[in-house]
This record gives structure tokens, C-alpha cells and sequence, in this order.
């Protein structure tokens, strides 16, 4: 045996199971992790290497590290929940690796593991809990959190504690969070609880069905009716399936992936009669899309999420491919385009919502540099982790161009610290939803119409 | 992330800690430190002791000087994208990492050159100064990634390299804390060719052994007025090798001539930046050319005749830059791209005179067959630059093992026919035996004479760049501690 074969035996060079630190089912797929090469392309794509430096908080450190918690070198603890949890879930080493490594599939996994093993507890634990289990899967909790709000913001009250300083026993980031509530408005599902069908505006060509989505609905809701309006000027029917649900991205990115299979069931249950389900929420759409990846080890559900998954479409990508009508009115404006995290890397939809932006009269496109670098929102990444994802939001505000009206993308998460990011930096821009330009346009136009 | 205390008994790792700023500039646990085990090179994984983010030279010469005061083994890593394992601290090092050191200091356009710091990414100076129509020439296929002090202690090469030259050809100035902690700078001003030895020349490629680079002065040269790119596919081979040697011999110098076999093909077109690729070729020649803008045209047509001379199946023309782009980014990102066919992959970077390519892939081939492993080839043809990469799956016994011996005999290969063990990938821990390929015992004790000088006590990166005598009892000794720490 030669100097060289002495050495390498010395390396462990199997992966046996029975040393494997990871207890549950489910747990990290090795044929995941097996497609890395540790090539390190992956580096400069992520945020969070690009603010600490740190490799462990670098796609291929931390697959390295779920891999080394499955070969038994290390144990699920608080130092590997670190980087585990730090990531933001952004989808752009998916984009960057030239393997295909799907390691957004290895972190989410490996979350469900650090969280059966370790739960959440203190605040963190309650204010997660609350939301996760007590709030999103339940339409009229969310619903009347959703007026609580909208009592906030029309009884005054929102006035008065801004103005006594009330707002100042809040945590920081919390404080920031409040003063870009959006205006609320009524949820669509309630609007239309009653209507089967929301007809095509002329002749019918397709009939899909829209998820509306939880916090979607409830702080834009009329995005949700800019959708609407675009489908059915389009020729499409559009149902709204009741009993829908959250879709279940913000559990499984915190690691309750029982919960996340849950809202999974009940969501393909629910649009099991629909051949096209559309969304505007990128993480909701990237998540719906995902589900086979809950089901891995139930192979009966996992035929149904690929079926079902295949019927998902973002309503940016849609429009774009079933055709759609030019607006005639001019909209007059300079905007500047935000690419969903899980929009472009989760879903690779990166031209259509541009094209259709730039289908627009009058609208002028600006060129954002690193226009798909996340903004820091990455579901409730913002609530969970407010120091770097307020690092994160810095480094991407100062790509904004200067001399831009507004800041369109296809993201309820991203459009709420991108609001966050224009009111903590002093800058003007107004955060529009892509599909709501587009039904601003064709508004204008019919009201010029009805003026002539 | 919030800044924690630094929880630890090991006081090294408590004055490390001081003189860099406390918790958020070093890792020490465990579960950190194992992200930094191995770099591109994964045959083989220690942990470091700690591992040092500075912020400027100044700290970086407090830590070398500490670490040599306190004979605690160290060395430096960038983005640790090396693929011959120069960054793997094999005696627990204390890892001095250069990323937080990324900031581009100044660009002078008039006098062609950029003065960057060691962790400032290749890439992102091109796209720096990318606008005003400049641009650096050295382009590793990890640009993307890597970083400018990784390639100048490597040497780093790249597709465009065969007329353009290496890193070596450009750097014009370096400052560099020595193995005690004092400072230096060379090639002061940035002024070529300055009187006495080239010392610059010594430093760059000396693979981390003989300082740590914190500010590097490089030459930028102004883009091309036109580029053509143009790739050929070959039935086999021979043909597509022949291609290669009619191209030189025309008189033609293009920026890049790449090559790459049907194992590689399928790994690129299997993986994240496919471009169709016919997968029944045997070869498939990536061929660019540039320069003013009278001739391109004719050298394009220069070799689409050298080509069909040689039996090309197609051949064809980049129609626009996003064409182009797609075409290199399949060729750029193909390592990676083996692990869509391959759990484990191990690259060689032989090099050889471009006339013996086609007898040396036939060994390769043969190599190959012996071993019962694939082994996909992707290289700069243009400078003979062969890189074999041996494909393996570490999780079958004693897979690595043939992986390795497979590679070593590519080298060997390549040594017999007069080539050489490397081209820009850096001796490292992986080819120190093989350095016995191409100098004798003297040559090799001449050069760690010369490391002697400037690394006396052989701290700074030790084990690597050169076989060593002592390494029986070295592993020997590893062997025992990995026993002791299984039991």
C-alpha cells in the first residue's frame, strides 16, 4: 500500500446510516447532498456568506454540515441550528450550482429535524407558535386579525400610539414593521364567499382557480382583486375554492413540516376539481409547487402533489403564456423590477413579469443591478432573525436606482420589507404588485373609454 | 448572530479573538470549524483550530506574528475553491481567512492597473471596471467565486490564459506579511521588471508557503475591439486534437481553445447550463479568438477550414453575446457540473506538448479502463493543459483509492512525455509525491531551501507543495489520534 493509500484510509469514506445523528423520518435526503462536489460556485450566489464571510453560513458549508450531522460527526444541536436556521431560504445557490444541488430541499429538511429535536421555546417559540399553528392556517382568525388592524389603522388608535410613543416598547424591527402596514381592506375570499364562479369578461377560454393566499388577502387584497380583474379581462373563469388554506411555505421553512403536510393534504384536496391553479404570492406559489418534497416517504400523496404541483402556475407566468391584452392607456411612470426570490430561483419566472411591464404604454423600465438578491424578507426570516435580515434589505436598497416612482415584484413578502426598506432609508418609491400595474393600466383605459 | 461571548478555556483562541475584535471574527466550535475541513480538494479533511476573519493588514500581522510567537501551525485561505487542497489545514492549523479583506482600494485606468485586496473576487473586478472598456485577464472557471489572493498564491490560470498568459503575467506589486509578522512590500509602484530578483515571481504561486498577500497590484488591460467564439464538434478524438495543433500551427494565437470529451458532454448537458450538445460526440472544441477588429474575420475563417479538414460533424459561430455567454458558462461550470453524473469527482492538471494530445488521451483512456472508473476530460487544449477528472464514489470501498492512483497515473503520463504535473491548479497536498515525476531529490531540496528563508520554523501552510521525508510518521501519528478519537 502506497503513502497515498495509507492516508486516505484514514478518511472515512461511507455514509452508514446507523451512525446517522438525525432520529426522525424524514429526514435529509442523501441523494441531495450526494450531487455536491464542494465546488464552492455557490459562494458569491448567498447572502449571508456575503455578509459574514463565514462558510458555514455558505450553501456548500451548510449541506457540508447536514451531511456530517447524518454521517455522525456531529450532533443536532444549537451550533449546528445556527447556520441551519440562518439561511434565508433564497433559492439562489439552486440557480448558481452547476450540479442542480437542491439545497433549499437539504435546509428545510434538516429544519424538521433541529425542530422535533430541540423545539422552539421563549418568545421566539410562543410568537412563532402563535402565528404557524394559532393564526395562518385559520382563515377567520386571520381574518379578524385582519380587522383588529383595520380598527388599528381607522379608529385613530394607530395615531395615537405612533404619537405617544407607545410604539416604543415594541422591539425595533417590530416598530419598523408597523409603519409600513399596508391599508387594509376586505379579503377577496370573503367578497366572493358566495359566488361559485367569477365569469370571463367576454367569451371564456379557461377556467382556473386562484389561492388567495393568507397574508395576501388580508393585507393586499387588492392585489388579490387586481389578479381577478386580469384573469377574467383575459377570457378566464375564476374560482375561488373555500376551503383552501394556507399553503403552508412559512411552516415548512420554520421546520413543522407536519403542519406543512397538513395544509399540503387540504390545499390539493381543495383545488382536486381546478386543471390551473394561479398565484401571485411567489413563496406561495415556489411552496405549492414543493409538495412532492413534503411527501417523500408516502408515496400514494406524493403521486397526488405531482399531479398537483403541475397544475401551479404564477399568474405573471401564465398571462405571459395563455396570451394577453396590450393596455392602450399610458401609465407615465419609471419603475424599477424586484425578482422574487422564489419567483426567479424557485420558480424560474424572471422575463415574463418584465415583458409584461414593459407591454405597458408609458411604463419605463430602470435596471436594478443584483436584481435577484433577496431582500431580507424570506417568509417570517425578518420577524425570526431581524439583524441580518436588515443587513440584507441595506446591501439591496442600495441597489435601487434613485430616479424610480416604484418598485414592482411578484411577492407579498418581499413588497412588505421592501416598504420597510423604503421608509427606513429615507427614499420615495411606492411597492407595486406586477399584476397591479398591469390592471391599473387597464383601468385607465376604460375610464378614458367611459369619458369619450 | 447577535455578538456572543467567546466561550472557550483555550486561551490562544481567547487572544486570537482580541486581537481581531472579539466573537463575530472567529469560529471555534466544532460545528463551524468543519465548514472549513477540506476546499475544492475533498479527499481529505481536518479541522482547523480556529478560524481568524481580519480586517486589514495590520491585524493580519498581528495574528502571523502571534501564531509565531506561539508556534501554533497557520495559514491563509480565500474562498477556498482550490482543487489541489492548499487551504486544508492538515496540522490544525489557525485559519486566517481573507474574505472579510475584499474591497477593491483604487483602479487607475491611465496606467492600466487596479490595487485590490487578497479576498476582493476575481470576477467582480472585471465587472467593476467593465464599463469604462477594461477588464482582468486571468480567468479561472471559479471566477465567479474565487478570489484574487487565492489565485496569486496559486498561480491561477484559465480558458483565457493561452494567449493572455497566468496570474504572474499580472501582478505588478504586492504587500506581503512574512511568516514573523513584518511587513513587505514588493514591486513597489507597480513598475515591471524592476532590478534584482524577481521576487514577485517567487510569491506568486508559492501556494501560500512563503507569506500571506493582503494587497495585491494588478494590470488591467483594455476589452478586446472584437471577439468571435466558435465551437466544432468531432466524430472522435484524434480529429478534434489535430484540430487544435492545425489552429497553432496556422499561426493563429486564439484567446482560448478549449476542448472537451463525450464523458464531459454528458455531465454538462446533464446539469444546471446545458446548450445541446450532441451527445453521440466524441469532441467538441470551444475556440475563441480576439483582438482589433481587421482579421478577426479571417482567422474565423481560418479555422472553420482547419476544421472541416479535420472531419468536423458541425461547426458554428456564436451569433450574439448571448449565445457566447451560454457557451461558457456550459464549458465554465463543468467540474461542478460532474456531480450530476458522478457522487465524487477527483481533477488532474497535467500539462504536455499540444503535439502528444492525442497519444496522451489514449493512455487516459486506457487508465481509465484499468481502473473500471470514468474519467471525463476537460481542458485548455490551446496550452496543452489537460484536466482528467476521474470519477468516483467515495461511499463504495476503496473507490477513492482507485480514484487517486487513476489520477496520479494521468500525471505520470503526462510526465513521460515531457510534459509537466501541473498547470494552474497548484501542487497542494494532492501531487507532492507526484513532484517526484518531474524533479530529483536536489531540485526538491533547492526549493525548501528557498522556503527555509522566508518560513524558518514552517508553520505558515507546512506539509504542502513538497513531498516530505518525515510523512511516515506523520500519519502514523494522525492515525493513532483518529483511532483514539473513534474508541
Amino acid at each position: 500500500m502506497s503513502l497515498k493509500e495509507m492516508a486516505l484510509k484514514q478518511d472515512p469514506s461511507c455514509t452508514t446510516n446507523s451512525l446517522s445523528n438525525y432520529l426522525w423520518s424524514d429526514a435529509p435526503d442523501e441523494n441531495k447532498w450526494a450531487d455536491c462536489v464542494h465546488c464552492g460556485m455557490c459562494l458569491e450566489s448567498c447572502p449571508t456568506y456575503e455578509l459574514t464571510g463565514q462558510e458555514q453560513h455558505s450553501p456548500r458549508g451548510r449541506v457540508h454540515l447536514i451531511k456530517s450531522v447524518a454521517e455522525g460527526k456531529l450532533e443536532v444541536n444549537e451550533q449546528f441550528m445556527d447556520p441551519v436556521f440562518a439561511c434565508l431560504d433564497c433559492r439562489a445557490c439552486t440557480t448558481a450550482c452547476p450540479a442542480d444541488v437542491d439545497v433549499g430541499g437539504l435546509i428545510e429538511e434538516a429544519r424538521g429535524q433541529i425542530r422535533q429535536a430541540m423545539p422552539l421555546t421563549g418568545w421566539k417559540g410562543s410568537v412563532s407558535k402563535l402565528f404557524l399553528q394559532g393564526i395562518f392556517p385559520h382563515q377567520n382568525r386571520l381574518n379578524s386579525m385582519g380587522s383588529l388592524l383595520k380598527f388599528y389603522q381607522k379608529s385613530g388608535m394607530q395615531k395615537v400610539v405612533r404619537k405617544t410613543k407607545l410604539i416604543n416598547v415594541m422591539p425595533q424591527h417590530l416598530v419598523e414593521m408597523e409603519a409600513i402596514m399596508p391599508e387594509i381592506k376586505e379579503p377577496l375570499r370573503k367578497k366572493y364567499k358566495n359566488e361559485k364562479v367569477i365569469k370571463a369578461k367576454g367569451e371564456t377560454k379557461n377556467e382556473v382557480s386562484l389561492l388567495t393566499g393568507c397574508v395576501m388577502d388580508v393585507m393586499f387584497s387588492d392585489i388579490n382583486e387586481s389578479t381577478v380583474n386580469v384573469l377574467t379581462r383575459n377570457g378566464n373563469d375564476v374560482s375561488i375554492p373555500q376551503n383552501q388554506t394556507c399553503c403552508g411555505a412559512l411552516h415548512v421553512h420554520a421546520g413543522d413540516r407536519e403542519t406543512g403536510r397538513k395544509l399540503a393534504k387540504q390545499n390539493m384536496e381543495a383545488f382536486k376539481d381546478s386543471d390551473k391553479v394561479i398565484t401571485n404570492a411567489a413563496g406561495c406559489g415556489c411552496a405549492l409547487k414543493e409538495y412532492p418534497e413534503l411527501f417523500r416517504e408516502d408515496p400514494e400523496w406524493h403521486e397526488k402533489a405531482e399531479e398537483f404541483s403541475a397544475k401551479v402556475e404564477d399568474i405573471s407566468k401564465y398571462i405571459h403564456d395563455t396570451g394577453y391584452e396590450k393596455p392602450k392607456a399610458e401609465l407615465n411612470t419609471r419603475i424599477t423590477y424586484h425578482d422574487a426570490c422564489h419567483l426567479a430561483h424557485g420558480q424560474g419566472v424572471r422575463q415574463e413579469p418584465r415583458d409584461i411591464l414593459l407591454d405597458i404604454p408609458g411604463v419605463e423600465m430602470v435596471h436594478m443591478p443584483n436584481a435577484d438578491r433577496c431582500c431580507g424578507s424570506a417568509g417570517i426570516y425578518n420577524i425570526t432573525n431581524p439583524e441580518m435580515a436588515g443587513d440584507v434589505l441595506e446591501s439591496k436598497m442600495q441597489n435601487v436606482p434613485d430616479d424610480v416612482e416604484m418598485i414592482s415584484m411578484g411577492n407579498p413578502g418581499c413588497m412588505l420589507q421592501m416598504a420597510m426598506g423604503v421608509e427606513k432609508y429615507g427614499r420615495n418609491q411606492k411597492i407595486v404588485h406586477t399584476i397591479q400595474l398591469l390592471d391599473w393600466a387597464y383601468q385607465k383605459e376604460d375610464q378614458l373609454k367611459g369619458g369619450e | 448572530m447577535a455578538s456572543k461571548q467567546i466561550k472557550t478555556n483555550d486561551k490562544h483562541v481567547k487572544n486570537l479573538a482580541n486581537i481581531v475584535g472579539g466573537s463575530r471574527s472567529i469560529l471555534y466550535h466544532k460545528e463551524d470549524l468543519l465548514a472549513y475541513d477540506s476546499d475544492g480538494f475533498t479527499l481529505h479533511r481536518h479541522l482547523p483550530k480556529a478560524v481568524v476573519f481580519p480586517k486589514d493588514t495590520q491585524e493580519v500581522a498581528k495574528l502571523v506574528k502571534y501564531c509565531s510567537d506561539n508556534q501554533l501551525p497557520f495559514l491563509a485561505r480565500g474562498a477556498g475553491t482550490g482543487l489541489s487542497g492548499g487551504a486544508i489545514p492538515m496540522n490544525g492549523e489557525v485559519i486566517i481567512s481573507m474574505v472579510r479583506m475584499k474591497r477593491l482600494l483604487s483602479v487607475n485606468l491611465e496606467n492600466r492597473r487596479a490595487v485590490v485586496e487578497p479576498g476582493f473576487v476575481n470576477l467582480k473586478l472585471t465587472n467593476s471596471i467593465s464599463d469604462k472598456g477594461y477588464y482582468y485577464a486571468p480567468d479561472p472557471s471559479s471566477q465567479y467565486c474565487c478570489t484574487i489572493g487565492g489565485n496569486v498564491a496559486e498561480n491561477a490560470g484559465g480558458a483565457h490564459c493561452l494567449k493572455y498568459g497566468v496570474t504572474t503575467n499580472h501582478i505588478l506589486g504586492l504587500e506581503v506579511v512574512l511568516p514573523n509578522g513584518e511587513i513587505i512590500e514588493i514591486g513597489e509602484n507597480g513598475i515591471p521588471d524592476a532590478p534584482g530578483y524577481d521576487l514577485l515571481g517567487l510569491i506568486t504561486g508559492s501556494e501560500g508557503t512563503l507569506g500571506i498577500v493582503t494587497k495585491i497590484t494588478v494590470r488591467i488591460l483594455k476589452n478586446p475591439e472584437a471577439k468571435q467564439t466558435v465551437l466544432a464538434y468531432f466524430d472522435n478524438v484524434t480529429d478534434g486534437s489535430q484540430a487544435v495543433s492545425d489552429i497553432i500551427s496556422a499561426g493563429i494565437v486564439p484567446a482560448a481553445l478549449e476542448m472537451m470529451d463525450k464523458t464531459a458532454i454528458e455531465g454538462v448537458e446533464a446539469a444546471a447550463f446545458p446548450v445541446g450538445h450532441p451527445k453521440d460526440i466524441e469532441a467538441v472544441l470551444l475556440i475563441e479568438v480576439d483582438g482589433i477588429s481587421a482579421g478577426i474575420a479571417e482567422q474565423i475563417n481560418q479555422i472553420l477550414e482547419v476544421c472541416n479538414n479535420r472531419n468536423v460533424r458541425e461547426v458554428k459561430v456564436a451569433q450574439d453575446e448571448l449565445e457566447r455567454g451560454r457557451w461558457w458558462a456550459n464549458r465554465k461550470t463543468g467540474f461542478g457540473a460532474m456531480g450530476a453524473i458522478s457522487a465524487d469527482y477527483l481533477v488532474q492538471d497535467g500539462v504536455i506538448p499540444r503535439s502528444k494530445l492525442p497519444q496522451v488521451l489514449n493512455r487516459i483512456n486506457q487508465i481509465s479502463e484499468e481502473a473500471g472508473l470514468r474519467i471525463a476530460n476537460i481542458f485548455h487544449a490551446g496550452d496543452g493543459n489537460l484536466h482528467p477528472l476521474v470519477l468516483f464514489d467515495a461511499r463504495i470501498p476503496g473507490e477513492s483509492e482507485k480514484a487517486l492512483a487513476a489520477g496520479s497515473a494521468c500525471l505520470q503520463a503526462c510526465a513521460d512525455v515531457g510534459g509537466t504535473i501541473t498547470g494552474e491548479h497548484g501542487v497542494g497536498i494532492e501531487k507532492r509525491e507526484e513532484m517526484r515525476f518531474v524533479f530529483t531529490d536536489e531540485e526538491i531540496n533547492a526549493q525548501t531551501d528557498i522556503r527555509e528563508v522566508f518560513n524558518p520554523n514552517n508553520l505558515l501552510n507546512a506539509g504542502k507543495l513538497f513531498p516530505m521525508p518525515g510523512r511516515c510518521v506523520e500519519i502514523k501519528k494522525e492515525l493513532k489520534e483518529k483511532e483514539a478519537a473513534i474508541s
